[in-house]
């Protein structure tokens, strides 16, 4: 399964659900498809899965998707546990599996590319709906019931490591701007100022 | 701590408009929790780790929540990596609730906790946290409302350390 053909399936389902995006080659992918003022990318390893609950914990009408990678998650595992015992029925988290640090340019193998599962991790840690998916059709099963049900999902999404976002420009777009955009876009959305503090 | 401190800190979070806490039980502060917890107001949100509290408390705070992240001192050590990749990096508003452990002032020091208190101010001026300690319940209520007010105008994280009377 390659991640891009995941993106671009389902950056057209997308509406107002909001996404949160961590730093690996996912980012630059989902940030050349999708141009929503929902999307925040963190761009950094190890936040974006908590980020996504503290999100989903103040916005419980809103559905939250969360993309991952194998070496963010694995950076940051004590997020399952945490996460199953939330579990915020408005989450769901998507797992780009490719079993290495691609972004080190040596594709260095993760530990997912040993004995690790990281879906068993999950359901381990409690999180009921917790799969692995190495098909198409079978993410965009999972994307599906994810836009369209509710319930945390944790979706190991085992995909070839691929270099093609390298060849995709960088945006220029500043975090600071990025989150302007997003917080600014929910005050709008939620009818409630955010940011606070007189000017 | 003593009960009316604890109920001083909590009656002080909720004037200060904070609605969403993180949370890791530590040895000093921790009689606040079931305060807190009774508190319909507050959104007690309970973390495995100092670190994914401060990136919890941070998405909250992006969804419109005020936020803080309780912890002991030695979680800014844990969690200094999101409080400067979240927190600073992106200038998100939070309240860091933070027992001053290892301190001068603290009442239970010993060569268990006084490394982590010395390296602790050092440590936040490194991330450019703005921060103050507070030793006593004299005008918490106001002190809580500045720290609140500070961070939404800074739009960064912004520190209370407790010591003294908040740790007998």
């Amino acid at each position: 399964m390659i991640r891009y053909d995941c993106f671009e399936w389902l950056a057209p389902q997308m509406t107002n659900q909001i996404v949160v995006t961590s730093l690996s080659g996912q980012r630059v992918e989902w940030g050349h498809l999708s141009k929503r003022e929902a999307d925040l990318n963190l761009g950094s390893m190890g936040n974006a899965l908590a980020v996504g609950i503290g999100l989903a914990l103040a916005l419980p009408h809103r559905k939250v998707f969360v993309f991952e990678s194998d070496g963010s998650v694995l950076l940051s595992l004590f997020n399952l546990p945490t996460l199953a015992n939330l579990n915020p029925p408005n989450m769901a988290v998507f797992v780009f599996d490719n079993q290495a640090y691609s972004g080190t340019r040596i594709s260095y193998p993760s530990a997912t590319a040993g004995k690790t599962d990281l879906a068993a991790i999950a359901r381990g840690s409690g999180i009921e709906h917790a799969v692995t998916v190495t098909e198409l059709d079978d993410f965009k099963k999972e994307a599906t019931d994810a836009l369209n049900q509710s319930g945390l999902r944790f979706v190991v999404c085992k995909i070839e490591e691929t270099v093609g976002h390298r060849k995709i420009t960088r945006s220029n777009v500043d975090l600071l701007e990025t989150k302007y955009r997003f917080v600014r876009y929910l005050e709008r959305t939620e009818g409630k100022p955010i940011f606070q503090g007189r000017g | 701590m003593e009960q009316k401190l604890a109920e001083g800190l909590v009656d002080a979070l909720h004037a200060a408009g904070v609605n969403f806490i993180t949370y890791l039980p530590e040895t000093r502060l921790s009689e606040i929790i079931p305060l807190l917890q009774s508190d319909p107001s507050f959104q007690m949100v309970p973390v495995g780790s100092e670190a994914e509290g401060v990136s919890i408390a941070a998405g909250a705070a992006l969804g419109g929540k005020v936020v803080a992240s309780y912890m002991e001192g030695t979680g800014v050590y844990v969690s200094c990596y999101n409080i400067l990749t979240v927190g600073v990096r992106y200038g998100v508003p939070m309240l860091l609730l933070v027992s001053y452990v290892g301190s001068f002032a603290d009442r239970r020091n010993s060569f268990l906790y006084v490394q982590r208190g010395t390296k602790l101010i050092p440590q936040l001026e490194a991330l450019d946290v703005q921060y103050q300690v507070i030793r006593n319940g004299e005008g918490l209520e106001r002190k809580v409302k500045d720290a609140v007010r500070m961070m939404n105008s800074l739009k960064q994280p912004v520190a209370l350390l407790f010591t003294e009377d908040f740790t007998i």
